[in-house]
């Protein structure tokens, strides 16, 4: 922000000299142009004259005029440059180049409510620059963010296009939703998915409770500030980025061919597992004859491949201005065809258009500052999507892919899907093969489509009455609309069977009005620099409807195009349902303020309370206060440390504490609630199959002193630099304590009643994060630079107040006859796996015998069932004897350690940079192997690397079938080490700016990437980067893979042209 | 400049009164401030007391409903189903398989007690006196038959008598009462309900309806539930709360009611009950093809059923399967992979099993019942009309390829039935005039019988230890009338109430259940298509150890923070625990 006060006097001086243009006495007028380093004129840099009391604002021509002697010195300040110094030395017509501040330290970061220099931030938060994400030529932000903010945990749930992501800030406090607050320009609530990254200018998360706690409510899983593009006084400029690329599958699932299938089945049974299938008796003739033929079988995932399967992303943005109306504006397209999903390939397209605007109405009679000021910033964005199912193992079409048997062909001779149909009239009687690329072709798992609109509009009044004393009031309005698609056809697939076409749609809109007041004043005392903000905030959700139906025997049978709820000949009252809601209602009202000081740039305080009311709560709970503060002291800044500055050029340490809420759980848990459902009903009268009794009871117990989630935190950080600005070091310590946890924890299955929401646990996530940069050149123009980030997290459940301090997972996970695979336990991660810790592998019974001398393995139906192959059991309590009560804590999906590497070099017109990150020190539990048939594919380790012999494996037991005490339950020789090292991007680029110096263009930038080049990592499956829950329905549980989308190797070309 | 600022405070103050704006209103939901207000909201609480008790939990893998698990824990039925179904063999030999199995049986019988208590603290709302005292029958007689199912499972049981009202309340463990005690709750609500609900006469269901809980359920019921405790507990009388007792000459005047007064009576073909006789899978099912010209088809709601669950109609599987007949998936013969459209389930071919449908093969028929029925009633129809031989046709044992304790005996009573020549999964889609061939898994809603008739004269015969009622049963399906004898009156129940859920229950009460199970080991059976016997030797031990009292499912126990004992006989987890095949 420009300092109005350092230019009050000189704009007030330059306004004189105007009007006596002759000047007087011994000054002169000198004239001169500021430009930057690649020669564009600096607009509204700030000039004055040393020792004297004069100074200038350059124009849009970065020129200016001042009155100085001609042995003047003259100071150029911008923010963002390095303040130079030059001399006038009898000069005029001076040509002043500016450089970028590489060290940042004078870079500002938006914190809530404001903006502040970086180096005065006390808390810990980190800026991602809106053109560093854009380099990544990502379709979303959240891909580019990974590796570049420590702290943040940004987990893709799926790699199919659209899909969301996990992101959590400083680890899991909660088993509810676990979501940063995200706030764009301002307004919260928003969404990172609704913009295209082109759009944003700058990432702010703030991730300590003192940062955050301006947003005291809902801030308890910290927040994300989003900037988008915003005007600039100066020429009209345009820019074109644009880029294509091809997607391809970036490692093999690895799973059995036809001919290795029969061999699996082979050594399951004589491993003592289930019966080879006799072939011929089984299969039908031509399939039987080709396997002896030595054919391979199907490649599922291969069938459903689209190979080099195209995305491409364009953004158009324009900006100027002049110093009463500034604006940027953009459009973008992105379309991303899927790389799975055959004949219903999955697709995603996002249309955004944005225009941000200000204008001064009034400017003061000096006009050195603005008085009525008007804003606003629009973002309209629309997505569609269709993809494949990628739920739990019942709805999970990539999990159908990789576990689908080889044997079975996709199509039949006359080109049909082969399904129980095909397979009866060949002859197929080898039982449970399901065709999953029927039943994306057939089934809402692959007709769907979803459109998604968003309004986003927020306006804004400022009134500056005196200066730096600033009333804002801003209004926000955004609108959201889906609407969802989905088609069944006749289809017989396996379980799934329909005899009656099906088209179902949804229409869901709702919005929300955010409306905020506050008043901002800034002032100096001598050294002592005061910033106050005092405000009020309220929000409403749910103007809005829901609309739901569905309706069977379709008019146009088989048209995707005609499967609309209209076309459907309903016959009977099951034929068809509808649904119509309101939109959830709930709102939110706040009051905040915040005290910000500093000394002379070296001492620093702030403090901030904020009190928030929510529609959740019972009337005299509603309200909960949540206060910060934190200090901070540049020690490079004393005297005594004058004597380091050769080498140390920045040092401040810094110490915050803060409050901050939750409130976010469904509404009306306060109350006791009725539930009414066709679910809840009964059929009475003869022949009645249809008409329901509608039951209504009483479903959930109310909780009238239920309130706000508090998370307390603790931050330790130092922010320093070094050698002359060029290496740079942010590290921080932070524990993170979520207190009276909302959380709906069971209760006795006795008073027959839902378990209610309490203010009922305990969390603990404490880590460290270090981030160190070097920046530097070698001659004029080869500059490089390199950053590492490294953060760890330790989360831990310190209480949980219902009887047994646990939360059970759900069973049916991982395989259907297994129970909990993942609970919430004190002591324990949020999530953490759940089962049996193995010691390896019995390798001989002479190792049975000693293990039998001081255990009962019940788990293996007695020491008398035990052979070498088997896994050893761990008697984690004990008591002589392996049965459920040795399920233990055996792993945890969280990983301790997450790691960024960014890297790069530029030389003249050349750039090339890369990024990769990392997640260490977790486990993953590969799902799709489906525990619950016989004839199903098979990830090849677990063939080829199980146990053969002594020796042979001292991890995964012997192969004998999913059936058999050592394949079913759940132990940690099923888990997976889940660490990995991903080269995320590299890119080269060219700017031929450089060779055709006379172009109209100011940048015409060539480049090639490629996203997602190598995953380094032992793990098994196709991505290690699990996010996933497996379907399960538990925000607060991860790494479970049921078989998810891979997340593609994409080459890309891009250009970006700057008009 | 003054106006401005003034404006801003304005804006500001406008917003003060916000604990107005923070009320929201639920605009699709009741709760305790607003319900019930209207005599619907009764009916309403009324029918989600039915569906709690009568309906299994949501797709369940278990179906635990005190029917199914009585069928399978009774010496008539192994557990059968697949490999990967441990859960039902290991309830046959009276272990367990998964860590918390029966829970849902325990807590929907909760959900009803509690939603039954709601109902009846709001029953003075229904102005009517008549529809008043039929209600609270029904509502009592639901509570009393969950708590009754309660203790036959687990004993010692909680008795719950109203809601809690705080968090604290509900997360505080209530004693465990013996379950003698809980009877003594049974008996004064079945005494009550049996004073006060109104004699509505069959007349088809019209006035009362179809589903409904009619005094003379609630009669059968007391039947049950009195012999039940006498015979159990070795008493004569069954007290009740406030020291008097429910005795033999009030039950016996109670049955003796429903005989005479409640216009319910035997059909007269046996084969008329069963869903199979109806009349879209009677013209290709020959054993019944006889009955389309005699009009002795089966009927929903006939005269002979004093109480059935009513299901619902689905044509595709949705995500409330739980209101249709699940039962007859569970308990419908397994199928070969997911095959369901095999051969074997069409009407025509060598290996022909219709019309018995698709489903997961729970409840396979034991051969010790099979024998002993030959032996001992060689001529009784109602053998053939309950029980499917598919020895007699060429189906293969090893075309059952996961399935286990598969005896090829099914039993003909629960299943779903096809119809259309086996096209159609369920004859319900035929009868629900529906065009498609359904779902084998939705489709049928076929009502499942509690309480019938002949069971009434059955108990009468055997509360009064006379044998007229008994041969009127007998005379029925043509066997001739014998002397009452305990011997005869036992078989005569076994035959006749096969697979109805009765059998388990009679077991327990004669004193004969550790021999009667035993039976059981060293039958034949197939698993996975190999033929093999059941070779499990504990059946006497078992019961001898639990009494035939069920494991408390361990989270709750967990739950209730060490308040809640386990049973005896359970003490072991892991000697008591089945792995499966």
């Amino acid at each position: 922000m420009l300092n109005f006060k350092l230019l009050e006097k000189p704009l007030v001086l330059l306004f004189l000299f105007c009007l006596f243009p002759l000047g007087t006495l011994a000054q002169n007028v000198v004239r001169g142009t500021v430009i930057d380093e690649a020669g564009e004129p600096v607009i509204g840099a700030s000039i004055q004259v040393q020792g004297a009391k004069t100074g200038a604002v350059t124009d849009f021509n970065g020129r200016f005029n001042v009155a100085a002697n001609s042995d003047a010195t003259l100071t150029i300040s911008y923010v963002g440059f390095v303040t130079e110094t030059v001399k006038v030395q009898g000069r005029n017509d001076l040509k002043i180049t500016i450089h970028e501040d590489v060290t940042t330290l004078n870079d500002v970061v938006v914190i809530g409510y404001g903006v502040q220099k970086k180096k005065l931030v006390t808390g810990s938060t980190v800026q991602v620059k809106g053109d560093d994400i854009a380099k990544l030529s990502t379709t979303d932000a959240f891909t580019a963010l990974q590796g570049q903010t420590p702290g943040v945990t940004i987990l893709q749930n799926s790699g199919q296009a659209g899909e969301g992501y996990k992101v959590n800030i400083r680890g899991i406090g909660t088993t509810g939703n676990s979501d940063p607050l995200y706030v764009i320009d301002g307004v919260a609530g928003g969404s990172l998915n609704d913009l295209n990254p082109s759009d944003i200018e700058t990432i702010d998360v703030l991730k300590d409770a003192a940062s955050a706690a301006i947003y005291g409510a809902r801030a308890a899983n910290g927040v994300i500030l989003i900037t988008t593009r915003q005007g600039k006084a100066g020429k009209l400029q345009v820019n074109y980025d644009g880029y294509l690329g091809w997607q391809y599958l970036a490692k093999s699932p690895d799973v059995l061919d036809a001919q290795e299938y029969v061999y699996s089945r082979k050594l399951r049974e004589f491993n003592g597992g289930a019966a080879v299938p006799e072939w011929e008796a089984k299969l039908p003739a031509e399939i039987y004859q080709k396997l002896q033929d030595g054919w391979t079988g199907t490649d599922w995932l291969d069938a459903s491949y689209h190979k080099g399967a195209m995305t491409q992303n364009h953004s158009v943005s324009m900006f100027g201005g002049n110093d009463v109306s500034k604006f940027n504006m953009g459009v973008a397209y992105t379309k991303q065809d899927g790389i799975l999903g055959g004949e219903t390939q999955s697709q995603f397209e996002r249309y955004n258009i944005r225009l941000n605007s200000s204008h001064a109405i009034l400017r003061s009679k000096n006009k050195d500052f603005d008085v009525i000021t008007l804003g606003e910033n629009l973002n309209v964005n629309r997505r569609i999507r269709s993809g494949i199912s990628q739920s739990n193992m019942y709805w999970n079409n990539v999990h159908d892919l990789l576990n689908a048997n080889p044997l079975l062909p996709v199509y039949d001779e006359n080109g049909n899907y082969y399904t129980n149909k095909e397979m009866a009239e060949h002859g197929w009687t080898l039982g449970s093969a399901v065709n999953p690329m029927a039943i994306a072709a057939t089934t809402s798992q692959g007709l769907n489509e979803s459109n998604n609109w968003n309004v986003n509009i927020s306006g804004y009044l400022e009134i500056q009455p005196i200066k730096n004393l600033i009333f804002k009031s801003q209004f926000g309005y955004r609108f959201g609309s889906n609407s969802y698609r989905a088609m069944t056809r006749i289809h017989a697939s396996g379980t799934n069977v329909a005899d009656q076409d099906n088209a179902s749609q949804q229409l869901n809109m709702w919005s929300r009005i955010t409306f905020e007041n506050t008043l901002t004043y800034t002032f100096d005392i001598n050294k002592h620099n005061i910033n106050v903000v005092a405000g009020q905030s309220i929000e409403k959700n749910g103007y809005g409807e829901n609309l739901n139906a569905s309706g069977n025997n379709l008019l146009f049978g088989d048209s995707w195009e005609h499967a609309y709820v209209s076309n459907a000949q309903i016959k009977k009252l099951a034929d068809v349902s509808v649904s119509g809601t309101p939109s959830a209602d709930n709102s939110l009202s706040s009051w905040f303020g915040r005290v910000s000081y500093n000394y002379d740039e070296k001492y620093m305080v702030q403090a901030t309370l904020r009190a928030d009311g929510s529609s959740n709560f019972a009337r005299g709970h509603r309200w909960g206060v949540f206060p910060s503060a934190s200090v901070g002291w540049v020690i490079t800044n004393e005297k005594f440390m004058e004597k380091t500055s050769s080498w140390l050029d920045f040092f401040k340490i810094r110490a915050s504490w803060g409050q901050n809420g939750n409130c976010n759980i469904p509404n009306f848990n306060y109350l006791t609630q009725v539930g009414f459902s066709t679910a809840n009903s009964y059929f009475f009268g003869v022949g009645n199959h249809e008409e329901p009794t509608t039951g209504g009871s009483f479903n959930i117990l109310g909780n009238p002193d239920l309130t706000w989630e508090t998370s307390e935190q603790i931050d330790l950080g130092v922010d320093a630099r070094f050698l002359g600005g060029r290496l740079g070091l942010a590290f921080d310590w932070y524990k993170k304590t979520t207190k009276d946890w909302l959380v709906s924890a069971p209760i006795l299955g006795v008073y027959g009643i839902g378990a209610p929401y309490i203010n009922g646990g305990d969390v603990e996530n404490k880590g460290v994060e270090v981030a160190v940069s070097w920046n530097d050149h070698i001659g004029k123009d080869f500059r490089y630079g390199a950053s590492v980030n490294l953060a760890t997290n330790k989360n831990e459940v310190t209480k949980l107040a219902n009887s047994e301090g646990i939360i059970h997972g759900p069973g049916a996970v991982w395989h259907q006859l297994e129970g909990e695979i993942y609970r919430a336990q004190v002591g324990q991660p949020i999530g953490f796996f759940y089962g049996y810790k193995t010691a390896g592998v019995f390798q001989n019974g002479q190792q049975i015998a000693e293990f039998s001398q001081r255990c009962e393995d019940k788990v293996h139906g007695g020491n008398d069932n035990l052979r070498p192959g088997d896994l050893i059991f761990v008697d984690t309590n004990g008591d002589g004897s392996i049965d459920d009560n040795d399920r233990t804590f055996i792993g945890d999906p969280h990983p301790d350690v997450t790691l960024g590497v960014n890297i790069n070099l530029s030389y003249k017109g050349f750039d090339l940079s890369a990024t990769g990150n990392g997640a260490f020190g977790h486990e993953i539990l590969r799902t799709w192997a489906n525990q619950d048939f016989l004839e199903q594919n098979l990830n090849k380790k677990i063939v080829y690397g199980s146990w053969k012999g002594e020796g042979t494996s001292n991890k995964l037991p012997i192969f004998d079938g999913f059936d058999t005490p050592n394949w079913k339950n759940m132990s940690s020789a099923m888990l997976e080490n889940g660490d990995y090292f991903r080269i995320a991007n590299i890119t080269f680029g060219y700017d031929f700016k450089n060779i055709w110096k006379s172009s109209p263009l100011q940048q015409m930038r060539l480049y090639v990437a490629v996203n997602n080049l190598y995953t380094f990592t032992g793990y098994t499956g196709m991505d290690p980067e699990v996010g996933s829950d497996g379907g399960s329905g538990s925000a607060w549980a991860a790494g479970i893979d049921t078989g998810l989308y891979p997340y593609p190797r994409t080459y890309l070309v891009g250009v970006n042209l700057k008009f | 400049m003054k106006k401005i600022i003034l404006l801003a405070a304005a804006a500001i103050l406008g917003f003060s009164s916000c604990e107005d704006f923070l009320d929201s209103q639920d605009y699709t939901g009741k709760n305790s401030t607003n319900f019930p207000s209207t005599n619907e909201d009764v009916d309403k609480m009324v029918a989600a007391v039915y569906k709690s008790c009568f309906y299994g939990p949501f797709q369940g893998n278990n179906l635990e409903q005190y029917f199914s698990v009585a069928n399978i824990m009774s010496d008539d039925m192994f557990g059968g189903a697949g490999l990967g179904d441990p859960w039902w063999q290991a309830l046959d030999k009276l272990m367990y398989a998964q860590t918390n199995q029966m829970q849902d049986l325990w807590t929907y019988a909760y959900e009803t007690i509690a939603r039954a208590n709601a109902a009846l603290g709001v029953i003075d709302n229904i102005a009517d006196e008549e529809t008043r005292k039929q209600t609270k029958g029904e509502l009592l007689f639901m509570r009393a038959y969950s708590y009754y199912y309660l203790v036959l499972a687990f004993n010692n049981v909680p008795f719950i008598e109203k809601a809690p009202e705080t968090v604290a309340e509900a997360q505080t463990a209530p004693k465990q009462v013996e379950g003698k005690e809980i009877f003594k709750h049974i008996a004064d609500d079945l005494y009550e309900a049996t004073s006060i609900m109104p004699s509505y006469k069959y007349d088809g269901w019209q006035k009362l309806a179809f589903g409904k809980v009619s005094r003379w359920a609630a009669e059968a019921f007391l039947g049950r539930a009195f012999l039940f405790y006498t015979g159990f507990y070795g008493e004569a009388t069954w007290p009740k709360t406030d020291g008097t007792a429910i005795d033999r000459d009030y039950v016996a005047k109670a049955l003796k009611d429903c005989i005479d007064n409640s216009g319910h009576d035997l059909l007269s073909d046996y084969r008329s009950l069963w869903a199979y006789s109806n009349p879209y899978t009677a013209k290709d099912y020959d054993y019944v093809t006889d009955m389309i010209e005699k009009g002795t088809c089966y009927q929903e709601g006939n005269k002979e059923v004093l109480l059935a669950i009513n299901f619902q109609y689905q044509s595709a599987w949705s995500a409330q399967l739980h209101l249709t007949n699940q039962y007859g998936l569970f308990f419908g013969i397994r199928c070969d992979g997911n095959n369901q459209d095999d051969d074997r389930y069409h009407v025509g071919t060598d290996t022909s099993v219709y019309p018995f449908s698709t489903g997961w093969g729970c409840g396979t028929v034991a051969t010790n019942l099979v024998n002993d029925w030959q032996r001992i009633e060689p001529d009784d129809p109602r053998r053939e009309a309950s029980i499917l031989d598919m020895s007699k046709t060429k189906l293969d044992p090893g075309t059952f390829s996961d399935a286990v304790e598969l005896t090829m005996y099914h039993q003909k009573k629960i299943t779903s039935v096809r119809s259309s020549g086996g096209t159609k999964y369920s004859w319900s889609i035929d009868a629900m005039g529906s065009d498609g061939n359904g779902n084998y898994q939705a489709s049928n809603c076929t009502p499942l019988t509690i309480y019938r008739f002949a069971d009434v004269l059955l108990m009468y015969s055997e509360i009064e230890k006379d044998g007229t009622s008994l041969n009127r049963v007998r005379a029925r399906v043509g066997l001739p009338a014998v002397d009452y004898t305990d011997e005869a009156l036992r078989n005569e129940r076994r035959w006749e109430l096969a697979f109805e859920g009765s059998r388990w229950d009679d077991l327990r009460r004669w004193g004969i259940a550790a021999d009667a199970l035993s039976k059981q080991n060293g039958q034949v059976m197939y698993n996975q298509g190999q033929k093999v016997s059941m070779s499990f030797n504990n059946y006497a031990a078992r019961y001898n150890a639990t009494k035939g009292f069920y494991r408390i499912p361990k989270s709750q126990i967990d739950l209730s923070g060490g308040e809640y004992k386990q049973n005896a006989g359970w003490e072991d987890d892991a000697a008591n625990q089945f792995a499966g095949y």
